[in-house]
């Protein structure tokens, strides 16, 4: 009898911590400003997108591919300018 | 936006082609959710939004990964938050920075204006106690009062039964309540 008392006790201290708990951890409402510099950090591509980006191998290949030509263009000018202005001297 | 407009699975399934808005979608529905979550676990606003920012981040950069098994997305980004959250306490304790004891006081939802601003003696003892609890104890009530979750929905975050969160509530209110006792701290009746 004793026993089932000090149980009730317990159990009313229980829902006594559980309703403090209800008006201790209640949601919070972020301040609006606060939402909107966040969509604005996430609308920002980070360094792993970009190391995506660069894993892409299609973009890459496209990529190497133009620096090459633009290369073979520059050289192939120079080579043009050198022998034009060798014929000159 | 209503319940009817969004269908979860199809808005997921564009976000994980890389669809922004899609992603946009998800994060205006969950933001304020995790927000939530980071700022009672971390116990600071700045923190709360750097790291409410870099759980999207993640998010967005690994949404490829997400697959349905049974575990919503809600739980996935809560865990996402929950390694986030570990990881920011683990830094802080090698730079032994001083604990934050003090909750920052943001207005709560459904309070008349005024009384947000105050919180009762009481109410900030508790709030250190839930500090001090273990980090997974910590969550399961942040995700029963703040969150509202049932024990299955926190279960299905924490990777456990709901007869083992059940459990583990049970032992968290036992512990408090020996707290209280320790610290001669009365709950009184509001």
């Amino acid at each position: 009898m004793a026993k089932r008392k000090s149980d009730l006790i317990q159990e009313e201290n229980l829902d006594s911590i559980e309703a403090h708990l209800a008006g201790t951890l209640k949601p919070v409402t972020p301040p609006s400003e606060l939402i909107q510099r966040l969509r604005g950090r996430i609308q920002m591509p980070t360094r792993s997108e970009i190391t995506l980006r660069l894993a892409d191998w299609r973009r890459m290949f496209f990529v190497l591919g133009g620096v090459m030509s633009g290369m073979l263009v520059l050289v192939t000018l120079a080579r043009v300018f050198y022998y034009m202005a060798g014929r000159k001297g | 936006m209503t319940e009817l407009e969004y269908n979860e699975e199809e808005v997921l399934a564009l976000a994980s082609q890389g669809d922004r808005e899609a992603f946009g979608q998800l994060y205006e529905r969950y933001v304020e959710r995790i927000f939530n979550y980071v700022y009672y676990r971390t116990g600071n606003i700045h923190d709360a939004e750097d790291l409410t920012a870099r759980v999207f981040q993640r998010a967005m950069n690994h949404i490829k990964n997400y697959t349905d098994r049974g575990v919503p997305f809600s739980a996935w980004l809560y865990r996402i938050a929950h390694n986030l959250v570990a990881n920011w306490h683990r830094d802080r304790s090698r730079k032994q920075e001083i604990p934050l004891d003090d909750l920052p006081i943001l207005p709560t939802k459904g309070d008349h204006p005024e009384r947000n601003l105050v919180r009762s003696q009481e109410q900030d003892s508790l709030l250190r106690m839930i500090r001090k609890l273990p980090p997974e104890r910590q969550n399961l009530l942040i995700l029963k009062f703040v969150e509202n979750m049932s024990n299955a929905e926190i279960g299905a975050i924490m990777n456990r039964s709901e007869g083992a969160v059940k459990s583990l509530y049970h032992r968290t209110l036992l512990a408090l309540r020996d707290q209280l006792e320790d610290q001669n701290l009365n709950l009184e009746g509001e």
